[in-house]
């Protein structure tokens, strides 16, 4: 018997170590079928472990005032530590590929519709990752102090302000308008102590509730089981030739997988990061002076694009929140019997749409907000909206072909 | 895979990649403005580290320019250059030494330039900055950073030519091409010397070059030999 297996065994006995390695690992089931987007719930996880361990670096040398922040950034951890700007580089990297990896697994979900029954708590635990997410990236990304920090920041943190344009209750809106915006703000101006509250918010309160929630949705996702791409919930004992054992099917598969991923994230660490740390934020920040073009990182830009297409601040308001709450009530929306893009046709093409036009709307976000762009923009929100509007459509009429074919998922 | 499953690969994979590399790579719907280095010096901007003929390298000879020339209203903090009017106080000496550290930057130690924080400087230089802001209309900014921000082009036409690039500026021309024969490549490097204090020198790019293939190749190996490891297991299994 070798060292290892001593060790092993050593654990083991005071651990059983190997029963949860049997319980979770081999006898756990997984559909067989499973196909690539599957992938992106780990590779979520992957970036959420790169994040924390890049973070728990830069922690030691990040300094939150507003005099020293962008010299602790820019000076400190890019030249004088070692590896400093290695670590930037992967977090700041990091960021966006978690946002990325996070919206590929939403649409992932949406496309297999895993949030329907008996799935529902993983969407909504799964949205609230989400939401925190965002929270997470908008403070991260004040930290730095550079214009486009400081000026990102201002002008997130003042859209919630077009409440009070409300048509009705002026003084109502008005007064919660004033109060989220000080709220999110810290203060009436920006200075030391929003700086040092959202640094507490990005380094503690917010990764803490992230991974609580994570450990949430694992849990969830094993206690429902994962979906079928198919569509069809089939039975572990009744058909188990429709499943394989996690490990090593699974685990060996995503591990290649993130091995891959992996590369693509380094050599854009290495090679690529003129995205991921914009020359405009090493300029430091001067609440004097205004940049020319300040809009929100990409992963808002749609959201930001739907704002300010309408003409009316307090309904483009009102509508990029009713987008998110649209994404939080998927379940109810979508409440036909059938699962999954491939067995909807109606759903399908419904989804191509959404999906494009979610992406023409970010890249509209990035562009200058001529005419044609808000003609635009107004089109591709109005699709946004039919796809989900369209859902308790789609829903009744499957639900028709449903109980025309007796009631069978097939 | 049937020819459905194709299409639809071809249908969400490639608008994936697409719209990744519109915002990750390049965005021909967003406007940028460029500005070119005359080609005459882009030699001298280009490896700041060379030695010329004085001895010096480039970058030495550009910061020596700099604080001839720019130092009476610019500091640049991250190499320890700070304003003329503040670094002929003697008072400034005792600060440096005991509110700053010796500038270290990748790797090399600079014991005789000092790294004063922010708050520190603009404190004790505070007279010297509002006489310029006084004069000026603005506290002309720190140049630390500036390379970062805004690049070679962009300072060579503007250090060049401020009024040019912002129209209305009161950073005044400092080197005429009409009237002196090496004020383009004054400005050269000085702009090559901004660069050195923001960009690692070649030997650090080449060791970060290295060190950057072989992180992915090592994952891309590491990825196939799990592959075929997986392979060969599922066969054995008899999952095949
Ligand atoms: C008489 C004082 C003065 C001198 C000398 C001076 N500058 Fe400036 N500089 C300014 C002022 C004022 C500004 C701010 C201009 C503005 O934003 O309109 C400025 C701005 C700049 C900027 C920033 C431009 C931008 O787009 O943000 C750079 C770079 C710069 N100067 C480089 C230099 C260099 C290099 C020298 C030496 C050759 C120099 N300056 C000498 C006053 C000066
Ligand atoms: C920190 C971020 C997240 C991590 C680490 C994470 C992790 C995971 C993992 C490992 C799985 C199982 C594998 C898979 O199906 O891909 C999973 C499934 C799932 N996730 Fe997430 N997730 C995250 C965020 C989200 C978000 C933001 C949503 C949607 C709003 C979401 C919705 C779902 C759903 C619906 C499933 C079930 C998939 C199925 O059963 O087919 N997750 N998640």
């Amino acid at each position: 018997m070798g060292l290892i297996e001593k060790v092993i065994d050593w654990i083991d006995e005071r651990a059983h170590v190997k029963d949860i390695y049997r319980t979770q690992m081999v006898e756990y089931k997984v559909p067989k079928n499973l196909t690539f987007p599957y992938v992106f719930g780990v590779l979520a996880l992957v970036t959420f472990a790169i994040q924390i361990i890049s973070g728990m670096v830069l922690i030691l040398y990040y300094k939150p005032s507003i005099a020293d922040a962008f010299d602790s950034a820019t000076y400190t951890i890019m030249g004088e530590i070692p590896f400093g700007w290695l670590f930037r580089h992967i977090h700041a990297a990091g960021a966006n590929f978690f946002m990325a990896i996070v919206y590929l697994h939403m649409f992932t979900g949406i496309y297999y519709n895993a949030y329907k029954r008996p799935r529902e708590l993983v969407w909504i635990v799964g949205w609230l990752i989400y939401f925190v997410l965002i929270l997470t990236a908008l403070s991260g990304y004040l930290l730095p102090w550079g214009q486009l920090s400081y000026w990102g920041f201002i002008v997130t943190t003042e859209i919630p302000g077009s409440l009070a344009d409300a048509p009705i209750l002026r003084d109502i809106f008005k007064a919660i308008a004033e109060t989220i915006v000080l709220w999110m703000k810290g203060g009436y101006i920006v200075t030391d102590v929003t700086l040092g509250r959202v640094f507490g918010s990005h380094v503690l309160i917010y990764p803490l509730i992230l991974l609580a929630l994570v450990g949430i949705h694992l849990y969830l996702v094993r206690a429902a089981g994962i979906s079928n791409p198919e569509g069809i919930e089939y039975d572990k004992k009744k058909n188990p030739d429709k499943f394989v054992p996690f490990h090593p099917y699974v685990t060996l598969k995503e591990g290649a997988y993130v091995m891959w991923y992996l590369a693509v994230f380094f050599f854009f660490v290495f090679f690529h990061m003129g995205h991921f740390l914009p020359a405009d934020n090493f300029e430091p920040a001067n609440p004097l002076k205004t940049p020319p073009h300040i809009a929100p990182e990409w992963y808002l830009l749609g959201f930001y694009e739907v704002f300010r297409s309408i003409p009316s601040k307090f309904w483009g308001f009102v509508a990029f929140n009713a987008l998110l709450i649209f994404l939080l009530i998927l379940p109810l929306l979508d409440w036909s019997p059938l699962k999954s893009a491939r067995r909807r046709p109606l759903f399908f093409v419904a989804f191509v749409v959404f999906m494009i036009s979610s992406m023409v709307l970010t890249i509209l976000g990035t562009m200058e907000p001529t005419p044609m762009n808000a003609k635009l923009g107004l089109i591709f929100s109005f699709l946004v909206f039919g796809f989900f509007l369209s859902l308790p459509i789609i829903s009744f009429i499957e639900y028709g072909w449903y109980k025309a074919k007796g009631g069978k998922q097939q | 895979m049937s020819a459905w499953d194709i299409i639809k690969t071809i249908i969400f994979g490639g608008s994936t990649l697409v719209f990744f590399f519109i915002l990750w790579f390049y965005n021909p719907f967003k406007h940028v403005e460029h500005y070119e280095v005359d080609e005459e010096v882009k030699g001298i901007i280009a490896n700041p580290w060379k030695k010329t003929e004085s001895g010096k390298t480039i970058a030495e000879e550009g910061r020596e320019l700099f604080i001839a020339s720019c130092s009476s209203c610019h500091s640049l903090r991250y190499d320890g250059i700070y304003l003329m009017s503040v670094q002929s106080n003697p008072k400034w000496k005792n600060i440096e030494k005991s509110a700053g550290r010796p500038i270290y930057r990748h790797g090399v130690l600079y014991k005789d330039r000092f790294f004063v924080p922010k708050d520190v400087y603009e404190a004790f230089a505070y007279e010297d900055l509002q006489n310029l802001k006084a004069a000026l209309g603005q506290v002309p900014p720190d140049l630390s950073a500036t390379y970062l921000a805004r690049g070679d082009g962009y300072l060579y036409q503007f250090i060049l030519n401020p009024q040019k690039v912002l129209p209305g500026t009161s950073m005044p021309q400092i080197f005429n091409p009409q009237y002196d024969e090496q004020a383009k490549e004054k400005v050269a490097k000085i702009v090559a010397y901004m660069k050195s204090v923001n960009v690692p020198p070649p030997k650090e790019q080449v060791k970060r070059n290295v060190m950057g293939v072989l992180v992915i190749a090592y994952f891309i190996v590491m990825g196939l030999l799990l592959w075929k490891y997986r392979t060969n297991l599922l066969k054995r299994l008899g999952y095949y």
